[in-house]
């Protein structure tokens, strides 16, 4: 069961004001890795929601991400709508999608419902790398932030959008751990720890599944609304499958089932890739061995190896496994 | 659209059949027998051709490539599996998957720092350098000899699996692993024996891929997927399975793309979503699963 | 109250369940007894919804139930335990009781509301954990749980539902005599209009809380009657109890 513990709400908050301070103090570059941090991040978080909480391990995150970001752009340059409403209809098209797949993997679990998610973000993929209308391979530009200056907000500066995207991390990790507290999540840890004894007490855990991957999709559209109005020029590339390979890889480095830990994952993530760049092209190397050597030793991840460490202080070993007899 | 039209594309849908049937044998029985997913399948082949090339350049024969490349790659295979697959037997599908996936991240890079981030040619032998005449199409022999490999490859796993001992083994123990288990069949050693010839005929696909397509270090992440298609549609586990699965995408990606250009590569994973719903046991399953 | 209508069932040429009938009052307490590989469990896994019948028909409340899943028929009012535990293993006996009482009271999907904070689930909670003698360990994680007070917990998350019919599948399946006297108490404590059908291997459970009993052999009622016509049945006696006691 999901528990907001003070030591996440701590570890949540001064990430984000270390960011924060990394984005004013630092230059351009500084600014780009937050809100390339920002993005992942959420997108890791929104992954964690069900792979870690509802068991569905999907690659088709990427796909949901890039599918908001074209349909921002869609109703935000090619029907000229302003950028909110185009960017709330860029969210609801992300969740639909989630849900639609949610639906019809309805029944398919493990391996079966990892391939399924391929086959569907794959499918996305497909469609917008072939649609000439929108670009196809070459991508589409022209696209445009939020115009916040009403509220004096001028969302052009680097150091404002690069806030903004703090802002927006802070915004869904709420919304992820709030859902996550609610009948609605514990139901949802229910159907990942016995799916088959949830449907026996009588709960539609089709219906359920469908809508936790809606919501967990819903927010990787917001993390691809921030990325369209970031580098504002949109790509396939964004929806292709080994983009949510890199997701999923951010959700076990920083520890699957802990919310905070994609997060700290994705900090790492980027940080690493940035620093191993500056020395060699061979990047994905490291990240892989890393991958592999967490996986080996225990699956846990950055925080959650932190977390197990901290409960065996606090509670000594075999304190709960010796059960008093009824 | 002439006779010659649907005679030429016909022989490319049958040529890359064989190229996905060489790499989807192997990790459907791998699937079958352990259910375990091997992401890394498609880095193997990618590496079948990068050694291929260096054998070829060495050797000045692309023969010797195609023998010594897919052993190499079954030497590689063999230390995978006794530092990590062997380790992850069991061990679900979340992890499989990740370490394969780191696995690719690393043979990606390890082939950029062997061979460069420059795609590489390797030209088909002098006797098969030349085009046959098919119906009065004119085909290159080389692409010709890909389809008998894989016509022959395919022969010969058939009567393995059909005739020999190893063979019942392998169904017996795809069919029902405890029942096998039960009987005295060595399931763990069975399942290194066809990880071992799933690893040197990935290895072999590279090698012979490599004078058509080129290598790239590409090329093993955009073959995976089709492969994996092909082992679901097919159904896990089984020949058959991969035989039909093989030549179905095979046959729709290539006459996709001619014939409908842009819905083809929506078509193959509009049949997947198909089949993972209404029939996740494939098309042509192995008895138990 | 449950009605089931000439239920059969076939997997190729094998006869599981043929020609099954039998009709639950309000408040009866019904156990089916029958020899291993009689057909009971199978006969459950209809009852639920888990396997469809061949033919035939299940009614609730005088209403068919064929059509719905197994959730549906949950939310109608069925309930059943397991004979082998099927719990949340990753959480506590009082998480485990949560999500099965927010189940049952139509609680389980707010996204607004915390089921576990639920003034009407924590009752219900507390009164099961009561019932099935587990409000000690409540905060225990499950894994950690004796076979016993598993096997209570699987009780009660089928009782925190507040079903109309509960299901039983062999309660005492593998549990030592203290444990099955304090089923007996359980089942003699449970409310008087809850309609309870129960699969069980113990006779004296049997004898001591049914209404009636469903005798089954090779997927057929062979006898139905209340317990002591069910003693003097010479027909009961001679192709099962005497077998029964043979074996036991």
């Amino acid at each position: 069961m999901f528990r907001q513990s003070p030591a996440r709400t701590l570890v949540l908050l001064a990430t984000l004001a270390g960011l924060a301070v990394y984005a004013s103090a630092g230059g351009y570059f500084a600014r780009e890795i937050v809100v390339e941090i920002a993005i992942l991040a959420i997108l890791a978080i929104s992954l964690d929601v069900v792979a870690g909480f509802g068991g569905m391990v999907s690659l088709a995150h990427g796909a949901m991400m890039g599918l908001s970001a074209y349909t921002y752009a869609i109703f935000s340059v090619k029907l000229g709508w302003p950028p909110l409403p185009s960017a709330l209809m860029g969210i609801g098209a992300s969740a639909l999608f989630g849900t639609a797949i949610g639906w019809i993997t309805g029944r398919t679990t493990g391996i079966f419902f990892i391939m399924a998610t391929l086959a569907f973000g794959q499918m996305a993929y497909t469609v917008f790398f072939k649609w000439r209308w929108l670009g196809g391979d070459d991508g589409l530009g022209g696209l445009s932030r939020f115009d916040l200056g009403w509220l004096g907000i001028k969302m052009g500066d680097s150091l404002t959008f690069a806030f903004f995207a703090l802002v927006m991390v802070l915004a869904v990790y709420a919304a992820a751990a709030w859902v996550l507290r609610t009948a609605f999540g514990r139901t949802l840890t229910g159907i990942h720890t016995n799916e088959d004894r949830m449907r026996a007490l009588g709960v539609s855990t089709v219906v359920h599944r469908a809508q936790a991957l809606g919501f967990s999709a819903m927010l990787a559209g917001v993390a691809g609304i921030i990325a369209a109005q970031h580098i504002l020029y949109i790509s396939p590339e964004m929806l292709v499958w080994t983009v949510s390979g890199e997701v999923l890889i951010v959700v076990i480095l920083g520890g699957l089932g802990t919310l905070i830990g994609p997060l700290l994952g994705a900090v790492i993530f980027v940080l690493l890739k940035h620093e191993i760049s500056a020395y060699t092209n061979h990047w994905h190397i490291v990240i892989g061995i890393l991958l592999i050597a967490t996986v080996l030793s225990g699956g846990r991840g950055i925080y959650g190896q932190v977390e197990h460490w901290l409960t065996r202080r606090t509670q000594p070993a075999g304190k709960t496994a010796e059960a008093p007899d009824a | 659209m002439d006779a010659s039209f649907w005679i030429l594309q016909f022989l490319n849908a049958a040529q890359f059949s064989m190229l996905l049937f060489l790499l989807s044998i192997g990790l459907t029985v791998i699937f079958g027998l352990l259910h375990f997913i091997n992401l890394a399948h498609g880095a193997l082949y990618m590496l079948g051709a990068y050694i291929g090339i260096s054998v070829a350049a060495a050797t000045g024969s692309f023969w010797a490539a195609l023998i010594l490349a897919p052993l190499a790659v079954m030497l590689i295979g063999a230390v995978l599996y006794f530092t990590l697959i062997d380790r992850l037997r069991g061990a679900g599908p979340m992890n499989q998957v990740l370490v394969t996936f780191g696995l690719i991240f690393v043979f990606l890079d390890l082939v950029r720092m062997g061979w460069g981030d420059v795609a590489l040619g390797l030209s088909a032998p002098p006797s098969l350098a030349v085009t046959s005449d098919i119906l009065g199409v004119k085909y290159p022999s080389y692409r010709l000899f890909i389809i008998a490999l894989g016509l022959a490859i395919m022969a010969g796993l058939w009567i393995t699996l059909a005739r020999t001992q190893i063979g019942a083994m392998i169904r017996a123990s795809v069919e029902n692993g405890p029942m096998a288990s039960a009987m005295g069949i060595n399931v763990g050693r069975l399942f290194f024996i066809v990880f071992c010839v799933g690893c040197v005929l990935a290895g072999l696909a590279g090698v012979a891929a490599a004078p058509v397509t080129s290598a790239t270090t590409g090329m093993g992440i955009s073959i995976l997927i089709p492969t994996l298609i092909v082992v679901v549609i097919g159904g896990l586990g089984s020949l058959q399975g991969a035989i039909a699965g093989s030549i179905i995408v095979g046959f729709i990606e290539t006459f996709g793309a001619v014939l409908l250009p842009g819905f083809a590569a929506v078509l193959t994973y509009i049949l997947l979503a198909a089949i993972l719903v209404l029939r996740p046991q494939g098309l042509l399953p192995a008895r138990g699963h | 109250m449950l009605e089931v209508r000439k239920l059969c069932k076939s997997f190729g040429g094998l006869q599981v369940t043929r020609n099954v009938s039998f009709v639950l009052e309000p408040g009866e307490r019904r156990v089916i007894l029958g020899p291993n590989g009689a057909g009971k469990t199978t006969l459950f896994n209809q009852l639920v919804g888990t396997l469809t019948p061949s033919s035939g028909d299940i009614l609730v409340q005088g209403r068919s139930v064929m059509g719905l899943s197994v959730s549906a028929r949950a939310r109608e009012g069925l309930s059943r335990s397991y004979q082998k535990n099927n719990l949340f293993e990753d959480l506590s006996v009082r998480e485990n009781l949560m999500l099965a009482a927010a189940a049952g009271q139509g609680k389980a999907r707010s996204i607004w509301r915390d089921s576990f904070r639920d003034a009407e689930v924590r009752e219900t909670v507390r009164e099961v954990a009561q019932q099935v003698a587990l409000t000690d360990m409540l905060d225990m994680p499950v894994r950690s749980a004796s076979y016993g007070s598993r096997r209570q917990l699987e009780v009660g998350l089928a009782l925190a539902t507040r079903p109309r019919i509960l299901l039983m599948d062999e309660p005492t399946s593998g549990v030592g005599p203290t444990m099955i006297e304090s089923f007996h108490r359980l089942l003699h404590s449970l409310p008087r209009e809850l309609t309870v059908l129960i699969i069980e291997h113990d006779m004296d459970l049997a004898f001591d809380v049914a209404d009636r009993i469903t005798v089954l052999n090779f997927g057929e009622v062979v006898f139905e009657g209340t317990p002591d016509e069910t003693r003097g049945n010479k027909v009961v006696r001679d192709i099962y109890l005497g077998d029964w006691q043979a074996n036991a």
